[in-house]
């Protein structure tokens, strides 16, 4: 944690001052209000002082100083709250504001960068890493005031009884020292528990998800004998834990009354001389123990910064990544549809492209040169591992070519806006994913502002309304991970409909009725049939059956198109294209 | 997985947040207790400590007050002197003290969570298939770690500091009480008051909670979905749409954070005042009495010092309620998976069961808990010593519910399963895995490397015995062949294999267990062609000489099998070899039919 370099903690520490000039205004008013509330509270003990030295003692106005009190007390007491209202509402928006960043430039990042970012670190950088900066945020306005407080009190302390002052607060610097010092050594200590916690329960969860396996084999034993190991592990890490705390709380907790005891003897002694009064001495007993805690939060507090920085810095790694596939900068429009003039015409221009795979720069596409006619549909057909998914990425621009190019309609991909660009290729992805929303609004995916009539339409035609109409609420049913779960075969008949609505001009089928039923495969295969009259289509696929829906099928071989031609043309007179559709030709069984 | 239907249903045993009432919190009290009973001693140890630092933390403030009156008031410079000393002496007593309290208290605390821990778990494995199908994997293992960790926080230092605010008020109450009854129903006089804002505040907090707790879920998944979605997005050119919705619930979040700060504010406002407040009338009503002089300066003096160490206690005692409430309400959920009975019980005196024999199935009924329609109405077939026996079927007709029978994951509500005549039910279930064997349809892997994944089978097998199994299977080669051999790790969910591979491993497991039964599921889907004729030649050589129970999928499997039995509306509706089957001209030639359409040309 701390063993980073300087230059890396300074970094970090200009990201935390930058995110926080954005809330300037209301810091500043919560540390104001956070003075007023030190006013309120340092006054107690001198008006309790007063009070026992003239209203008790020397038979003064009880009334009026037990009223001074209480004023004091409201003081207090209001700005307290409000202190706490400004703190808590400023860090949770300081959060709010960074995840909204991140979130943003997470949606805007290139697919390639997604396939090498795992999915649990960017939730940690958007959930816990912010909770660390919200965690010191949060501290800020008390941070103020009680630095303010512990300063004024000094002051006072000095001014009173500089010797009594002098001695009583020794102890207190080493509170700050001893909190600083145990927050830095429980954190690692609380992060292996942690650790050792998330390890027992992937052992849990595996033990769960694989109990046929457990079952089946009679492995409980060996399931357990790892199951204890963990738990020994979380109860050592712990004790490792608990014996941090007890080296330091109860230090941090008694220091101060050694304060307490050096007043009540040295400052005794004085009373008795009659050096001093013993409204001062209850006053200086009550100063001290108002140190306390601030000290404590001052040391911790620090901490907490250090936390925040070094999590602000694992954010930025992220808001600072540079999209690498971007808008062009003087975009160009697509051709609109005439009459004339059919749309939808795509060209694969001597196109090589592999995978930045760290080491190893696995070539995919070889010079693929492929051209398809507005209105053209084209099956790609080709062994597991020969790029076919690939085009469908390329079109989408999720990728671009190392060279070569793609051409929509005469326009090179990168001259488009990509929303221009992704408007018009509609793609339906083998692997569906449903978003936690209704049927409907999954459907309306590509236009959430369509009629409801549309999206019946299309569920219709994709098959998917029969099944929609025996969901709990028809279209109205949420879906996703949090909702109503579908099968592989009805959520690609979702993605279907999804796509359907899209009304792309160029439709990419990418192994997208691989999860459907057989039975059912002749019901999707009429609609999409209909789908794909007149519509520039791309189907990749293994089912003969939904190969020949295509005008043409293509066979790619080592990333180039190795053969052309009709289903039937290929079939009768390739052996490569044979192998590979016999490769993939499991029968199914009706079930 | 199987894809068995007709399961759902049944009450789980562990249901979600529920509030528990007096009794059953005494009951999960009095049973934790219990439980605890080795930690006995250590706890009674930690107690004793935590008494020793609240009489310290007590003794401070009589201290300072016997110095004023008897040493500072009295002009007696040697009582002051012996005060201060004892007080000395009581600050070391309660840091050794509190040191001791923390690693004792933590000692007992973290071996009841182990125990906890790993009874838990032990009872959950013992439990049978029918249990795994009614609980959410997601809800046990939140059991095993969101529930047993919310007892952490008060094992680490909740209830040491719920034991001594308690002990704290209640001493202090009789201390405040002996030095002045008068003072002390003066500062009694904001208490009624704290404690019922307390009280309004504990119950409105933890409803905001609640509502911050939900509105981080959903906020966690829109999150989830932004990135695991982000393909489809960007295919849909939905960003702006996706991060406006995000923004929607990422501001809910923030709103809820608002209405919990809200609902708080005011409560650590009174609280503070309360504490100001107390003293300015301890001063003032105390003053009065001392003009009267009915009591003296030192205790008024003792009554604002020790005033200010009650207020943390009373705030603590509240918060800390609730955290014990919820920890009940955990260990209640977590006895009630140690209590629940397995439905598939082990005999007490197993009968051993031969090497090889039949597998009758006579006139079972199934039906899976919460449902009144069985899976399989008075089913018999006999599977004869080494020969195959395929099921078909259509999806939910009970085909995958009879493999499973015949494997004993479940117990039939009536009729039998028996081995070489002996019924599943009297033999040991260790006895009964090495005779059935069951590979599902996903090669699961368990982390680890590879040699831990085929040992899981069985765990006490030899090198030689290992390397046997693999060679039977012509899989050795394969498998050594990867990055590091056996010793590969299969990372996550045996992410470094593909799937293919994993279920390499799967029959390597079944070979190394040498059963005379296999029950298999076959995969519906397609995995990769390249390990598919490798898979294929493994199983063939993997079945030979056993008898096979196979839940088909493809017409192969079905044509190589002895017997082929139609599954349909949880009975046999059809059975006989493939030949007979199709002169008979019923549903399984009709199922025969389509299959050969959907096959390529």
């Amino acid at each position: 944690m701390s063993k980073e370099p300087k230059g890396v903690t300074r970094e970090g520490w200009r990201l935390l001052i930058a995110t926080l000039k954005l809330q300037q205004r209301a810091l500043i008013m919560g540390a104001c209000v956070g003075l007023a509330w030190t006013l309120g509270k340092v006054s107690v003990p001198q008006l309790t002082k007063l009070a026992i030295d003239r209203g008790i003692e020397k038979n003064g106005s009880l009334l009026l100083w037990t009223m001074l009190i209480l004023a004091a007390a409201v003081i207090a007491g209001f700005f307290a709250g409000w202190r706490r209202y400004i703190a808590f509402r400023e860090s949770r928006l300081t959060e709010t504001m960074l995840r909204e960043r991140i979130f943003a430039q997470i949606q805007g990042l290139h697919v390639g960068y997604h396939d090498k970012a795992q999915t649990g670190q960017l939730m940690s950088r958007s959930s816990s890493d912010l909770q660390q900066v919200q965690g010191f945020v949060v501290n800020i306005p008390i941070f103020v005031s009680q630095i303010t407080m512990v300063i004024g009190v000094v002051i006072i302390l000095f001014i009173s009884d500089p010797i009594l002052a002098a001695v009583s607060l020794f102890p207190l610097p080493f509170i700050n020292i001893s909190a600083r010092s145990f927050s830095h050594k429980i954190h690692p200590a609380v992060m292996a528990v942690q650790q050792e916690q998330a390890q027992l329960a992937n052992i849990v969860e595996e033990s769960v998800s694989g109990i046929r396996v457990v079952k089946g084999f009679g492995a409980e034993a060996v399931r357990q004998a790892r199951l204890n190991i963990e738990a020994d592990d979380i109860q050592r890490e712990s004790m490792r834990a608990a014996r941090i705390r007890s080296r330091f709380l109860p230090a941090i907790d008694l220091l101060p009354s050694l304060g307490l005891v050096a007043v009540l003897g040295l400052g005794g002694h004085r009373v008795i001389n009659g050096e001093m009064s013993l409204g001062g001495l209850v006053a200086f007993n009550t100063y001290l123990t108002m140190l306390i805690w601030p000290m404590r939060n001052i040391g911790m507090t620090v901490a907490f910064a250090q936390r925040a920085a070094s999590a602000l810095l694992r954010v930025n790694e992220i808001l600072s990544e540079v999209p690498a596939i971007a808008d062009a900068v003087e975009p160009r429009k697509l051709p609109q549809a005439g009459l004339a003039q059919p749309v939808g015409a795509v060209s694969f221009n001597n196109v090589v492209f592999g995978y930045d795979i760290g080491h190893a720069d696995l070539t995919v596409l070889n010079g693929l040169s492929l051209t398809i006619a507005p209105g053209e549909s084209v099956a790609i057909v080709g062994a597991t591992g020969s790029g076919k998914s690939t085009i469908t990425r390329l079109l989408l621009r999720f990728y671009d070519p190392k060279s070569g190019s793609i051409e929509l309609d005469g326009v090179d991909l990168r001259n488009l806006t990509l929303s221009d660009l992704r408007r018009a290729v509609g793609v339906v992805f083998e692997d569906t994913l449903l978003f936690n929303d209704t049927v409907s609004a999954n459907i309306a995916f590509a236009k959430p502002e369509i009629e409801q009539e549309i999206v019946v339409r299309a569920a219709k035609l994709a098959g998917a309304h029969e099944f929609i109409m025996q969901l709990p609420q028809q279209y109205d049913t949420v879906l996703g991970e949090r909702g109503f779960s579908l099968s592989g075969g009805q959520r690609q008949r979702i993605a279907i409909a999804r796509a359907i609505v899209a009304d792309s001009r160029v439709l990419v089928l990418d192994d997208a009725t691989s999860a459907v039923d057989p039975t059912k495969e002749h019901e999707i295969r009429d609609a999409l049939a209909t789908v794909m009259r007149g519509r520039t289509t791309l189907v990749i696929a293994h089912r003969p059956a939904t190969i020949e829906l295509a005008d043409r099928a293509v066979l790619l071989d080592d990333g180039v198109i190795a053969a052309v031609g009709t289903h039937q043309e290929l079939l009768a007179t390739n052996e490569k294209y044979r192998e590979v559709l016999a490769a993939w030709s499991t029968p199914q069984v009706v079930e | 997985m199987w894809s068995g239907g007709g399961r759902g249903g049944g009450r789980s045993v562990v249901d979600e947040d529920q509030k528990l009432d007096r009794s059953q919190t005494r009951v999960v009290l009095i049973r934790s207790i219990k439980m605890a009973g080795e930690f006995r001693r250590t706890a009674a140890l930690a107690m004793f400590y935590v008494v020793i630092t609240v009489l310290c933390a007590l003794a401070g403030p009589v201290l300072v007050r016997h110095g004023i009156d008897s040493g500072i008031n009295a002009k007696d410079a040697r009582v002051l002197n012996m005060t201060v000393i004892a007080y000395l002496v009581v600050v070391a007593i309660a840091y050794v003290i509190g040191r001791l309290q923390y690693v004792s208290l933590n000692s007992a605390g973290e071996g009841f969570l182990r125990l906890l821990r790993i009874r838990v778990f032990t009872q959950m494995q013992r439990q049978s298939m029918a249990f795994f199908d009614r609980e959410k994997a997601g809800v046990l293992v939140a059991r095993m770690t969101a529930d047993v960790e919310s007892m952490s926080e008060l094992v680490q230092w909740g209830l040491m500091q719920f034991l001594s605010s308690f002990l704290l008020l209640f001493f202090a109450f009789f201390l405040l009480l002996s030095m002045s009854w008068q003072l002390t129903l003066i500062s009694l006089i904001v208490f009624p008051f704290l404690i019922a804002a307390s009280v309004k505040f504990q119950r409105d907090s933890s409803r905001a909670y609640l509502e911050v707790r939900e509105k981080v879920g959903a906020n966690l998944s829109a999150l989830q979905e932004g990135i695991t979605g982000v393909r489809v997005i960007q295919a849909y050119a939905r960003e702006d749409e996706q991060i406006r919705r995000f923004k929607e619930s990422n501001r809910e979040l923030f709103r809820s954070h608002l209405y919990s700060v809200k609902v708080s504010t005011w409560y650590f406002g009174l609280i503070e005042f309360a504490g100001i407040a107390s003293s300015a009338l301890i001063v003032g009503l105390g003053g009065i009495l001392v003009h009267r002089g009915s009591v003296s300066l030192g205790t008024v003096v003792a009554f604002v010092l020790l005033l200010a160490t009650l207020f943390d206690p009373v705030q603590q005692l509240s918060q800390l309620y609730n955290t014990l409430q919820s920890a009940a309400a955990s260990l209640h959920k977590l006895f009630a998976i140690i209590d629940a009975q397995p439905d598939v019980v082990e005999s007490i005196q197993p009968i051993s069961l031969p090497a090889t024999g039949d597998v009758v199935v006579d006139s079972i009924t199934f039906a899976y808990a919460g449902s009144n329609k069985p899976a399989l109405d008075s089913v018999s077939v006999v599977l004869d010593s080494g020969t195959r026996l395929a099921l078909v079927g259509p999806t939910g007709a009970g085909k995958s519910t009879l493999a499973k029978l015949m494997a004993r994951l479940y117990d039939p509500q009536e009729g039998s399963v028996s081995f070489g005549g002996v019924n599943l039910r009297d033999a040991s279930m260790e006895d009964l895995r090495r005779r059935i064997v069951v590979i599902p349809q996903e090669g699961f892997l368990f982390d680890g490397s590879v040699r831990d994944n085929l040992l899981i089978a069985k765990p006490d097998a030899t090198e030689a015995e290992l390397l046997g199994a693999l060679d039977r299977l012509g899989l050795r080669e394969r498998f050594e062949s990867l990055p590091e051999g056996l010793d590969t790790e299969v990372r996550e969910r045996g992410s470094r294999l593909s799937a293919g591979e994993r279920q390499l491993v799967a029959l390597s497991r079944a070979a190394l267990v040498d059963p005379a039964v296999l029950v298999l599921d076959e995969a519906t889907s397609n995995l990769d062609p390249g390990t598919e004729m490798l898979i294929e030649a493994a199983l063939e050589k993997l079945m030979v000489g056993r008898s096979v129970i196979v839940v088909a999928h493809r017409l192969s499997t079905v044509q190589r099998a002895d017997k082929i039995a139609v599954v349909a509306d949880a009975r046999i509706s059809e059975i006989g070899t493939h030949d007979e089957l199709i002169a008979l001209d019923g549903h399984y030639a009709l199922l025969a039919a389509t299959w050969n359409k959907s096959q390529p040309h």
